[in-house]
């Protein structure tokens, strides 16, 4: 569905993303890890039309949409969500899933049935008529995470979404996931929360410094002594046995 | 028909109080005051397209305003045809006006946006005070009247009517905006720019597109508007008083309503008309108590009741719901 | 002297008037604008009732001249405190409550007290152009070719130390360096323990010290109504964004470039079209180097 041949992307003097490649298949649900600054939002932005790309290509059901901008690459198929979640403030939870379903639904009363669906999916439904501005962090990004979906998207990157949750709402955010892949949605996720990615992740892509050191199934990630020197450390390993 | 809202009975209230009132009051001074009422109305609803729902603050919508009032002043001043043409006229220019702030508003954000439309008006300003050769420099332009709907001259009850038309007509755009696919997008665009292009909103075709509808409403006020009073004057068709004039309405009455700028535009023009007539006669400068007043009202207002009259009205509402609960 | 080299005199000279003229004229612009690009700079506010001040400071003068005689150079130095007293009033009752919050509600809050201003003015004072003539307005230097009013220089060469005490201040000083701290920085340096509200206060404070000043040396030059401040703080704007919002260097240089535009554009088309050729500059700036000629890239985008 997805493939990057070799992006890079620099800014100035610092390249961010260096010769990145990987492969997304329909039904895949790829992790993407690695440290701060390792330039995984940065792909992301590349991937979705931020950014254009400096150098390869991102290829998408076959088109090459390098450079073309977020809007168009969202009613491509291809949408994500925000690191830092950006809610329509001053508009109730509803509206905002409306506002991602009218992408795809012409008719207002169509996107507003979409809507109250797809917040049902989410576990929304007693904030509906909530302000966005009014929940707190862990409903925000299931917020986020709503109004992406009411985009009918083929192929959804999730940035970070686990950051800043206690831990039951870690858990319901997990199980919000499977369920999606379950249903039939790719995915790539970019995480910081090892223990979950290494549930979720079919296979897992390590970045550092911008480029891919590792690609696998949890498993072998978590072995590869570059994975472990870069970013788990020896503890972790030790850990999972 | 009881799924209304009650914001919207007010608004029907109003409205049918305006048409009827000319059948009732014969005074030329109370039918001028309700025509400039519902044309400043109307004027204050064009803004609110790009201020209060595209979320694209101007402070130089008086650009657009001039372009109509000169249209329609020059197409039946000097080239002696309809003003209905230079209300045509009058929406070209002003898209195209519409198309380069909508550029801008593309640009630049906030602050740097509003300067921009600031500097906007004021360059179209100097081009028309000095233009002696068109535009008849800083003198202005007499509009003529002649009797006739084809040539809009009319008298003050049939003024009333074309003004309400329009109002009606701009409250209706609002409520569109409120209601359509369109208008939900442009509040993803107004709450979160990037957020919204995620979601497959072309945001910069889309503010552009609000702008400039905008822009072609405010015009078509500008021409009637010139119609009606029958001067134009460059330094008062393209002021910046004018353009804050426009926001000051909608802000007072209820930034992003489609009611608000017209409930802004009773209160302050009624207050103004008034106080006009009362201070006629003493020092010159004592109606610009008004001023005063609505500067400072500005101040409070955006600082404690930022939803404005709608949204006390609201609140009252609300309040009062649960305790009666 | 024989006619071709009579020409080339000539040709000297009004390029040295010219180029007085705008150096002159750039000093006072620089004045006015320093002090509004510092609002911006620290405390990320355009304050549109700047040049409202100016027009404050431009009474105070004319009546401090018709009521007691007093010469408006030696006003200036009771304005000072006094506009920078009402500065920090201003901040108080208006900006603080603000600082926080959205643009749009700090645009219209400048915005309405421009309004309230302006119209304060008119209403006490009336629209009557009010002039003011002390005996140095009408004495004439001639150097080398080009003759100039000695208000004018004067006014320079005060409106010049001025901006240069607060360059120094901002530069060199303890407080000078907690406010540009705060200007870079506002949250990390409220964790350094910088109060910020102390730093906004004495920003504002300066921005109207400067402006109201600004309007006491201009008294003598320009005639003095309720809507003077208009015509210069426009001007202040085209200054403040062509050398950067928040960049006192760029605003000094920024006066120099507008003075420039000015004075050329007035000695070849006429004083009616001066006023276009810097909107259109200012236009252009906005679209081609927002963040102006000397200032931070993208900082217009990110909406600061």
């Amino acid at each position: 569905m997805l493939t990057l041949e070799r992006v890079t992307k620099r800014f100035g003097g610092l390249t961010a993303v260096r010769n990145v490649s990987l492969d997304v298949r329909r039904g895949d649900l790829l992790g993407i890890i690695g440290p701060n600054g390792a330039g995984k939002t940065t792909l992301f932005n590349v991937i979705a039309g931020y950014y254009r790309p400096d150098g390869g290509r991102v290829v998408f059901d076959g088109r090459d949409v390098g450079g073309r901008p977020p809007h168009v690459i969202c009613r491509l198929g291809l949408t994500r969500t925000f690191q830092l979640v950006k809610p329509f403030g001053n508009l109730s939870v509803v509206d905002n899933v409306m506002i991602g379903a009218l992408t795809r639904l012409r008719r207002v009363s169509a996107a507003r049935l979409e809507a109250e669906r797809v917040v049902e999916t989410c576990g929304l439904a007693p904030h509906a008529n909530a302000r966005a501005r009014a929940l707190p962090i862990g409903l925000r990004k299931r917020l986020e995470v709503a109004r992406a979906l009411a985009t009918r998207p083929r192929l959804l990157l999730l940035d970070e979404v686990m950051a800043g949750l206690t831990p039951s709402e870690l858990t319901g955010i997990i199980e919000l996931i499977r369920l999606l892949h379950a249903d039939g949605l790719t995915l790539i996720v970019i995480e910081h929360v090892m223990a979950a990615m290494m549930r979720l992740a079919q296979r897992i892509v390590v970045l550092h410094h911008g480029e891919a050191i590792a690609e696998g199934t949890p498993a072998e990630v978590a072995r590869d002594r570059r994975v472990i020197d870069a970013y788990l450390g020896d503890e972790f390993v030790l850990a999972q046995a | 028909m009881a799924s209304l809202p009650p914001r919207r009975w007010a608004a029907l209230a109003l409205l049918g109080v305006a048409a009827l009132l000319p059948l009732v009051v014969r005074d030329a001074f109370v039918l001028d005051s309700l025509i400039l009422i519902l044309m400043w109305g109307a004027l204050s609803a064009a803004w609110n397209v790009a201020g209060g729902y595209a979320g694209q603050v101007s402070l130089g919508h008086a650009a657009f305003f001039g372009i109509g009032a000169y249209s329609a002043a020059l197409m039946t001043a000097r080239f002696y045809q309809s003003p209905w043409l230079g209300l045509l006229l009058g929406v070209v220019l002003s898209i195209a006006a519409g198309g380069v702030i909508g550029y801008l508003s593309n640009r630049l954000r906030g602050p740097y946006f509003a300067l921009s439309t600031i500097a906007f008006s004021q360059v179209l300003l100097i081009v028309a005070s000095r233009w002696r050769g068109f535009t008849a420099g800083s003198e202005g332009i007499p509009v003529p009247f002649r009797p006739g709907l084809w040539t809009l001259g009319l008298g003050h009850v049939a003024w009333v009517y074309v003004a309400l038309v329009v109002a009606l007509v701009y409250y209706g755009v609002q409520v569109w905006l409120e209601t359509s696919r369109i208008g939900y997008q442009l509040a993803g665009v107004r709450e979160d720019e990037d957020a919204a292009e995620a979601l497959g909103i072309a945001s910069r075709r889309l503010k552009i597109r609000a702008v400039t509808l905008s822009a072609a409403m405010t015009a078509v006020g500008g021409t009637f508007w010139a119609q009606y009073v029958g001067f134009v004057d460059p330094f008062y068709v393209f002021s910046i008083d004018l353009s804050i004039r426009f926001a000051l309405n909608t802000i007072i009455g209820g930034m992003g309503t489609a009611l608000g700028p017209f409930l802004g535009s009773i209160l302050i023009t009624s207050l103004e008309t008034y106080l006009r007539a009362t201070f006629s006669g003493l020092k010159t400068g004592f109606a610009g108590i008004y001023l005063v007043i609505y500067g400072t009202a500005l101040i409070l207002v955006v600082r404690f009741a930022p939803e404005g009259l709608t949204g006390v009205a609201g609140r009252l509402g609300a309040w009062r719901a649960r305790a009666d609960a | 002297m024989d006619p071709a080299r009579r020409l080339g005199r000539a040709q000297i000279d009004v390029f040295a008037q010219l180029g007085v003229s705008t150096v002159l004229l750039g000093g006072i612009y620089a004045l006015i604008a320093v002090g509004l690009t510092l609002i911006f700079g620290i405390m990320r506010v355009v304050n549109f009732a700047h040049g409202e001040f100016l027009m404050l400071g431009m009474y105070t003068a004319f009546w401090a001249y018709s009521l007691w005689s007093l010469d408006p150079y030696f006003v200036l130095f009771v304005s000072i405190p006094l506009f920078f007293g009402l500065g920090f009033l201003t901040y108080v009752l208006v900006m603080r409550g603000v600082i926080h919050a959205s643009h749009n509600v700090q645009i219209f809050t400048t915005v309405g007290l421009s309004i309230a201003l302006q119209n304060v003015a008119l209403v006490v004072w009336t629209g009557d152009f009010r002039t003011l003539r002390p005996w140095h307005s009408s004495v004439v230097i001639r150097v080398f070719g080009t003759a100039f009013n000695l208000s004018q220089v004067v006014a320079f060469v005060i409106a010049v130390a001025l901006t240069l005490a607060l360059f120094a201040f901002m530069k060199w000083t303890h407080t000078g360096r907690v406010m540009r701290a705060t200007a870079q920085d506002h949250d990390a340096a409220t964790l350094m323990g910088i109060d910020t509200d102390r730093v906004y206060r004495l920003t504002f404070a300066i921005g109207i010290a400067c402006v109201g000043a600004a309007g006491v040396l201009v008294s003598p030059l320009y005639a003095v109504y309720p809507t003077a401040g208009l015509q210069f703080v426009l001007l202040a704007y085209v200054v403040v964004v062509l050398g950067g919002l928040g960049d006192m260097v760029g605003a000094m240089l920024g006066s120099l470039i507008v003075a420039a535009v000015e004075v050329l554009g007035s000695y070849v088309f006429g004083v009616a079209w001066k006023e276009v050729f810097y909107f259109v500059l200012f236009i252009a700036v906005l679209v081609f180097r927002p963040a102006g000629l000397f200032g931070q890239r993208g900082a217009e985008t990110l909406g600061v």
